[in-house]
């Protein structure tokens, strides 16, 4: 036998660290962690691969048909088009009638028909501007071909006429799929915090429900126990969320549907990153009232006061949305709580000032830091008061 | 053994609300002792136990084990099982155990051994790998103890270990128990069950309402109350004791009596009034069990 005080006491993290391996493993072979992954991972792709179907139809080569004298234009608008972003497969239709069936049967999208110099265009519905453009600078060259001009002639008429526009405040290309990636931030990050958040939350209240809080107790301190809690939890959800966004680059990658800065690597990480703080930042919050509650199903009415500014962080993403330049925007996305949430989705609009995002990252880590002493002692102070609720600040002042 | 090493319990105090729970309470547990703490519910047991572990904080008084105050380090080497039973529903049964053996500073290999070992003794060997949700109630309590076990730990504090349990499970572990002691630990357990206790404890402390009201060996117990006869005269009439100077008549059963001598008492005295009366079948003194020790002190402090 040795001494009482003969036995090495374990450090802080060692202890932290076990705890959180308990909750990475348990959590790691439940049906809710592998279900969870496969739902989100499967959602994304019905989503990307269906965006690219819908509304992704430009990426697609467009289908060209032409009849008539309209056959000299074939190569020159092919060369334009492409030039113009748009692939398009060019065909020879027989005569106009044919055409006209083609296009009505959908198997055709548009028909030029007519002489080279003036042709007409048939579609279903409208032509889009790139067509329009192409077959324009088509009808152009050959118009200056029959009046015996050298095709080479218009290239250096036609190149820098269109005067440079010197924006003072220019819109960023790609606006609308900024837009969906942070509609798509947005909900991801809204969904986890809550998911995981909920799940810090369910397990501070299982270990209070099932009494093994009281073994624990007399083995750990608290702050360790909700650290490594919090720690083990966090880790599990990065992974998810993780493999969510390696998915979905590899789906956008395959696809082509969207192509923006706000989806390179970069940006990821900065989302992940995001996300790690919010969660500190919520799941701190959610432990910290779970833990004045003894029963299962207590929990969701104690935890509503950091699930009102989860959901206020996401209705705030919505008007970041609609309204980039609002200054309500501008102020919430610097403030924790509002900032893991809302300032991920400003930075996919790519135009926040550096400050804004290094005050927002500031002013998050010190709000965690304060939330997790005032968690370590609600926590330590209610943990074994098993029963009624504990009020907050009972258990506050201990 | 029993070794000078001891876990002293010094005027301790605790009060919720209105409620004194425990009022200036005081005993020692030596090492190597097997130590029965009985007492009514709602005596004061289970909030002994939780503020020696430090899970409750005493309003005074002081816990210590040889001979220095417990300090949180020193907590972590008491094996504890509290009277609320508590493992996690959906964790594998040796996985527990070594989690448990890990957070007491235990390597993973020498956690899992003692685990292993531990699941081995109660007979949980081919459960190892269930859910503990998945035991039955006395299956559970055993992996209860063994979670108190795993760490080897130098002091065992639990809290009703044999609620519950079959007379086999009882059997394991009023053997685990001597066994520990045998080993050199401090062991105290609080139990309903005083006739287990009178029968495997070394010593004894009885509290009533947060007070302490009786301590030491059985016997000790016995020596402190009144001499009592049991006398069975088939032939006599009733009441034949009642001439007996110094002699009080407590229970009368079938021809038997149960007389209570006061002190001084000669008890040939009335064995030659018994045999007046006419022959005398039995005539023997009195051990009280544990039972009617336990309900001659508490009948004293209730009244």
């Amino acid at each position: 036998m040795t001494a009482p005080s003969g036995r090495p006491t374990a450090g802080a993290w060692p202890i932290v660290l076990l705890v959180a391996r308990r909750e990475v493993l348990t959590r790691l072979r439940s049906r809710v962690f592998i279900g969870g992954t496969v739902v989100m991972v499967a959602l994304l792709a019905i989503a990307i691969v269906g965006y690219s179907l819908v509304g992704g139809r430009t990426a697609a080569a467009l289908r060209v048909g032409f009849t008539g004298g309209s056959q000299a234009l074939e190569q020159d608008f092919s060369t334009s088009a492409t030039a113009l972003g748009q692939p398009v497969r060019v065909t020879d239709v027989s005569d106009e009638a044919a055409g006209r069936a083609q296009v009505s049967a959908g198997t055709l999208d548009v028909l030029v028909t007519g002489p080279a110099t003036s042709p007409t265009v048939v579609v279903e519905q409208s032509a889009s501007g790139v067509v329009q453009a192409a077959l324009e600078h088509a009808v152009l060259s050959a118009r200056f071909t029959a009046v015996g001009i050298p095709p080479g002639v218009l290239e250096t008429v036609v190149s820098g006429l269109q005067a440079p526009v010197d924006a003072l405040q220019p819109k960023k290309p790609g606006m609308t799929q900024d837009r969906v990636v942070g509609l798509g931030v947005a909900i991801l990050l809204f969904i986890t915090l809550g998911l995981y958040g909920s799940q810090v939350a369910q397990g501070v209240v299982e270990e209070k429900a099932t009494r093994i809080m009281e073994i624990m107790l007399a083995t750990v301190r608290p702050s360790r126990m909700l650290a490594g809690k919090v720690v083990g939890i966090g880790l599990v959800a990065m992974l998810q969320l993780g493999i969510v966004a390696a998915a979905t680059l590899a789906a956008v990658d395959t696809t082509h549907v969207l192509t923006t800065p706000a989806l390179g690597a970069t940006a990821v990480l900065g989302y992940l990153l995001w996300f790690l703080l919010g969660f500190l930042l919520f799941a701190t919050g959610y432990a910290t009232l779970a833990s004045l509650v003894s029963r299962p199903e207590e929990v969701q009415g104690a935890v509503t006061p950091v699930a009102v500014f989860q959901i206020g962080s996401y209705l705030l993403a919505y008007l970041a949305l609609a309204n980039p330049s609002s200054p309500i925007v501008a102020i919430a996305s610097v403030l924790p709580p509002f900032a893991p949430i809302l300032m991920p989705v400003r930075t996919t609009g790519g135009d926040v000032p550096a400050w804004q995002v290094g005050l927002a990252l500031a002013l998050t880590v010190a709000a965690i830091a304060g939330l997790i002493w005032l968690a370590g002692r609600v926590y330590a102070n209610s943990a074994m008061r098993i029963g009624a609720r504990v009020r907050f600040m009972d258990a506050f002042r201990g | 053994m029993p070794s000078d090493r001891a876990l002293e319990i010094e005027g301790i105090s605790k009060t919720f609300g209105a409620v004194e729970a425990v009022r200036d309470l005081g005993f020692a547990v030596r090492a190597g002792e097997l130590f029965g703490f009985v007492g009514r519910n709602g005596a004061g047991k289970t909030t002994t136990m939780r503020i020696v572990l430090g899970v409750l904080a005493a309003d005074a008084g002081v816990v210590r084990w040889a001979g220095r105050p417990l300090d949180f380090a020193t907590r972590r080497r008491i094996g504890y099982m509290p009277e609320e039973r508590g493992l996690y529903p959906k964790m594998r049964c040796l996985e527990q155990l070594v989690y448990l053996g890990e957070l007491h500073g235990m390597s993973g290999p020498a956690a899992r051994t003692a685990g292993l070992g531990w699941l081995d003794r109660f007979g949980l060997a081919d459960r190892r790998d269930a859910e503990l949700q998945t035991l039955s109630m006395g299956n559970q309590q055993r992996m209860q103890l063994a979670a108190a076990l795993v760490f080897d730990p130098e002091i065992l504090v639990l809290d009703e270990p044999f609620a519950g349990l079959d007379p086999v499970a009882v059997d394991v572990m009023t053997a685990v128990l001597r066994e520990r002691a045998d080993a050199g630990l401090p062991v105290i357990f609080s139990s309903h069950e005083l006739d287990l206790v009178e029968r495997i404890c070394d010593r004894v402390a009885i509290i009533d309402h947060g007070r302490l009201v009786a301590c030491g060996t059985v016997a000790d117990l016995r020596r402190g109350g009144p001499e009592r006869l049991w006398v069975d005269v088939p032939g006599a009439s009733a009441g034949w004791a009642d001439g007996v100077d110094g002699a009080t008549l407590v229970r009368v059963e079938g021809s038997r009596v149960l007389l209570e001598l006061a002190p001084g008492t000669d008890d040939q005295v009335v064995l030659q009034a018994a045999l007046a009366t006419g022959p005398v079948r039995e005539f023997r003194r009195a051990e009280p069990s544990l039972v009617e020790l336990f309900r001659d002190v508490i009948g004293e402090t209730a009244a």
